[in-house]
């Protein structure tokens, strides 16, 4: 199969199909009609797509958590609590890794294994193990709308046993399950494989079953440059359209600076309806997610509270339709179900304080939505550009040619040739640009902005002090600023074999 | 003085980058020759990798709570890979859920760990360890 945007050819869906349905034992019990009819009985306060339209109409931000475990009625028992204790608007169910990586049998194995420890030794809820009737279970214990959230790059027997199962929204995209989530797979694979999916999604419009489908907007959810998180949303966005998908929900990660993310999250809709518009599609609802802070966390739970309440305070001023809540316990690994609670009542506590409130806009804040069109646009121009209009062909150029680049992503289809770094005032500025391709007032701005800090910190910019903006919010600041005598005692090591004088000499790879 | 060469990679279908670059760099600024084998490396990856390089020491990341699993029978198959003796260090956030650390700990030293590191540990901490592991 040829790579393009266009619809997806329907003999090979169902070729695709019949391979993708005996991947693993529990394939066989997909029956699409009899799904469809299923789908048809769900209450519509249960339907995702209906109740994101509800809020994005009254102008309300929903809390949604991140949550899932190994075996069924723990899991059960965790959304229960949320939804009630923790009093989460939308519910999640996360994958576990090995079923992201489709090892089945290793999720089969740490199933049994949380069976005979009675705790779970799984990251998540492993769907396609359980299997279609076992889904069913959750979303009809559940009273509000549930999503797949995962982080899989080949998704296609997961979007099919949970779709059947009665989810009705399902998190992911070709590049956004990709770059951060694989080593070794190629683009062009995960655009097709993400295809399959929309295209599934589509087959389900058609016949008046509401699906909502949500790119993964923080990509590594490292000091990812706005405009870059932005155009890839945008290449899934059409990508996804492209198949019949209808309800789009577009996200963008928490990069801490106020004035940069709510530009973000004002630009996002309209950078998307742009382009979806000239490439000709219609026919979608275009809702937006903010997911709170997702880089290293403090240890310390309070801590940790400020930080959630800081991303629940940009989500409800930039007026996302929905925040994806962090957790106390972030800093070391999965939550309990209290703590996952209790990040969830910080949000909505916030969230509900101001509704009514918006942030006025000022020259800055319209300085900061300028550059992200401007640079998105340049991004995305020079995708359709190297795509010869087809966007699809375009992104997978695009990272080859360095022209799209995600910061600290482990696939080797991504360049890593961008750096990107905090300016004085804690947004997520160019270090190094890498082939990114942006005009010389763009790329000035960004200079001039690192040239500033590098002098009030009195250093050179270097990939030093990437690194201490990587762990600074952990350490309880935004910006990395070089460590005080005491704290810098411990990096002298480093400092010790040649402080870096540019990021020519950066050994990122 | 001679250089001490380190297997470095994230175990398992675990995905997590950012601290396996940052770890590359902070053990190869601080003077050693670092293997990255990066994120999603099986057991077998790190035991071919140590021996193909000589490697003194497997440095072995888990962020994302399947650690358990995923380190059993490391040390086993160091040993019937010949190389037994290796020193091996893990850090990261190893289980599922907030667990007392020191059971964690004792848990992955029973496995065979030499070291085991809470989430949060600074790379200097571990590079320490290493001169005093190595005698250098």
């Amino acid at each position: 199969m040829e790579l393009t945007v266009k619809q997806m050819d329907p003999e090979e869906f169902t070729r695709q199909r019949q391979e993708v349905l005996a991947q693993w034992i529990t394939g066989k019990d997909v029956d699409f009609e009899e799904a469809v009819v299923y789908h048809k009985n769900i209450p519509l306060s249960k339907v995702f797509a209906h109740k994101l339209e509800e809020g994005k109409r009254q102008g309300i931000t929903f809390a949604q958590p991140r949550a899932g475990v190994a075996l069924l009625h723990e899991h059960l028992e965790l959304l229960q609590y949320l939804q009630d204790e923790g009093g989460a608007d939308f519910l999640p169910t996360t994958i576990d890794s090995y079923t992201r990586q489709n090892r089945y049998t290793e999720a089969q194995a740490g199933i049994e294994e949380s069976r005979a420890v009675g705790r779970s030794m799984l990251n998540g809820f492993p769907a396609v193990n359980h299997g279609v009737a076992a889904c069913r279970q959750v979303v009809e214990k559940m009273q509000v709308p549930v999503q797949v959230r995962h982080g899989t790059p080949d998704a296609r027997l997961l979007a099919e046993i949970t779709l059947a199962g009665g989810f009705t929204a399902y998190e992911g995209g070709g590049i956004s399950y990709n770059i951060p989530y694989a080593k070794d797979v190629s683009i062009e694979s995960t655009i097709k494989y993400w295809q399959y999916v929309d295209r599934l999604v589509g087959l389900y419009e058609e016949r008046g079953v509401s699906i909502n489908r949500e790119p993964f907007g923080p990509l590594t959810g490292t000091l990812v440059p706005p405009a870059i998180s932005h155009a890839v949303a945008v290449i899934e966005g059409v990508l996804a359209v492209a198949q019949g998908v209808r309800s789009l929900t577009l996200g963008y990660g928490q990069c801490g600076n106020l004035l940069q993310d709510v530009a973000a999250l004002h630009t996002l809709p309209v950078v998307a309806e742009e382009y979806l518009k000239k490439l000709g599609y219609s026919n979608f609802d275009l809702t937006t997610v903010f997911h709170q802070w997702m880089g290293g966390f403090p240890q310390d739970e309070a801590k940790a509270y400020g930080v959630i309440s800081w991303g629940a305070t940009v989500a409800a001023l930039g007026k996302a339709t929905k925040v994806i809540v962090k957790t106390p316990h972030e800093a070391l690994g999965i939550p309990t179900k209290e703590a996952n609670a209790a990040g969830i009542r910080t949000t909505k506590q916030i969230l509900n304080m101001l509704k009514d409130q918006t942030l006025p806009m000022t020259k800055e804040l319209a300085l900061e939505e300028q550059m992200i069109l401007r640079e998105t646009r340049a991004i995305l121009d020079k995708v359709l550009e190297l795509g010869e209009g087809d966007i699809a062909v375009g992104a997978v150029r695009a990272f080859q040619a360095g022209v799209i680049d995600v910061p600290f992503a482990p696939s080797r289809f991504n360049a890593g040739k961008i750096l990107p770094a905090r300016d004085s005032q804690g947004a997520v500025r160019m270090l190094d640009f890498g082939n990114l391709p942006f005009d010389t007032e763009i790329k000035a701005f960004h200079q001039e902005r690192i040239a500033l800090r590098g002098r009030d910190e009195g250093r050179d910019p270097s990939f030093q002090m990437v690194i201490d903006d990587i762990y600074a919010i952990g350490k309880g600041m935004l910006v990395g600023r070089p460590r005080s005598k005491e704290a810098g005692l411990r990096w002298s090591a480093f400092e010790e074999r040649g402080a870096m004088s540019g990021i020519s000499q950066c050994e990122i790879k | 003085m001679e250089q001490k060469t380190l297997v470095l990679g994230v175990i398992g279908a675990d995905v997590h980058a950012v601290g396996n670059r940052i770890l590359d760099y902070a053990f190869s600024q601080a003077g050693f020759k670092v293997i990255n084998i990066g994120v999603l490396a099986s057991q077998e990856e790190f035991i071919r990798a140590a021996i193909e390089t000589a490697a003194e020491v497997i440095l072995v990341s888990s962020l994302y709570g399947h650690g358990e699993i995923d380190c059993r029978g490391l040390r086993e198959k160091c040993q019937e890979a010949g190389i037994g003796d290796i020193l091996l260090y893990i850090g990261g956030n190893l289980v599922i859920g907030k667990q007392d650390f020191s059971e964690v700990e004792k848990r992955f030293k029973d496995m065979g760990f030499d070291r085991v590191y809470p989430p949060g540990t600074m790379p200097e901490v571990a590079v320490a360890d290493l001169h005093k592991d190595l005698k250098f």
